[in-house]
């Protein structure tokens, strides 16, 4: 192309065989697949890309994980309670019977 | 692997597979349909957007198309038709001013930021341009993709020996044109 150009310069004659049929034109980078997406909105074609094919199980990763979590924190609140319960019945219990009785229990027991 | 025309054709009839069917044929022939216009219109922006149209008129149109022509045709024929009717309304916008609308192709060639030539063949779009409309369309799809000339009588509706005249006597303008320049 260069030697054409200097031929030209010099005002040589050019024939349209030694210009070649090269297209001089370019298109932004990725220019056709954007296009393609494009028509795709436009005459609204949702293609099962990978990316979409993945979300539901995405959805539902999280929510198992939401479940989980969930199930923890009612566990924890639950056991808490379950003890305190227990002690509050033992401290009832104690409360209910005086010294002397409880006394006579363990000497009764240890006696046995 | 792209089905066939013949196979695009019966899914395009099928409502339910009309609208995947239509996405394929946009990536099948987006480029070829891309370079008819953007050697007629020469910018890449005018060329995306008459693409577009070319594609949304033949979506529009799908079920006026029986299947007399190919595919191909069909959509070479709509490219061409829109191409020539964005050059028509440039040149009825242009009416008013000094410079005809080759002048002002030409220049938004030179402007155009998408453009990767050489000197010379900047010298050969502007030899282009000095055709009739008509003839342009022939030499362009002649010189540059090379369709036969049967292909391109059923595109244009012209006979092939009037085609042929055309092309042939591009080729001379063009070819006076760079001997006019020496």
């Amino acid at each position: 192309m260069n030697s054409q150009t200097n031929r030209m310069k010099d005002n040589k004659h050019i024939s349209l065989d030694e210009i070649g049929k090269e297209l001089p034109f370019c298109v932004p980078d990725n220019y056709f697949n954007q296009f393609a997406i494009q028509i795709d909105e436009q005459i609204g074609y949702k293609s099962v890309t990978t990316k979409k094919f993945l979300k539901p199980w995405m959805y539902m990763a999280a929510m198992f994980v939401g479940v989980l979590l969930m199930g923890q924190v009612f566990y924890t609140v639950y056991q808490n309670n379950t003890t305190k319960n227990a002690e509050n019945y033992e401290l009832y219990v104690l409360s209910q019977v005086d010294e002397t009785s409880l006394m006579d229990y363990y000497v009764d027991e240890s006696v046995k | 692997m792209n089905p066939t025309e013949e196979e695009l054709q019966i899914q395009l009839n099928e409502p339910l597979k009309r609208v995947g069917a239509f996405s394929v044929l946009v990536r099948m022939y987006q480029e070829r349909l891309y370079w008819h216009i953007r050697k007629m219109i020469l910018s890449h922006d005018d060329s995306n957007d008459v693409l577009q149209n070319t594609f949304m008129k033949a979506w529009n149109g799908l079920d006026g198309f029986r299947g007399e022509s190919k595919l191909s045709t069909w959509l070479y024929r709509i490219a061409t038709n829109e191409t020539l009717t964005f050059l028509t309304n440039k040149r009825l916008r242009n009416i008013s001013s000094m410079d005809d609308v080759e002048d002002v192709l030409l220049q938004n060639l030179r402007a155009d930021s998408y453009f990767n030539g050489t000197e010379i063949q900047m010298k050969l779009q502007e030899a282009i341009l000095t055709l009739p409309e008509k003839q342009r369309l022939v030499f362009n799809m002649k010189y540059f993709e090379d369709i036969t000339y049967e292909q391109m009588e059923a595109v244009l509706g012209t006979s092939v020996g009037a085609l042929k005249a055309s092309y042939h006597h591009a080729v001379k303008k063009i070819e006076k044109f760079f001997a006019d320049e020496d």
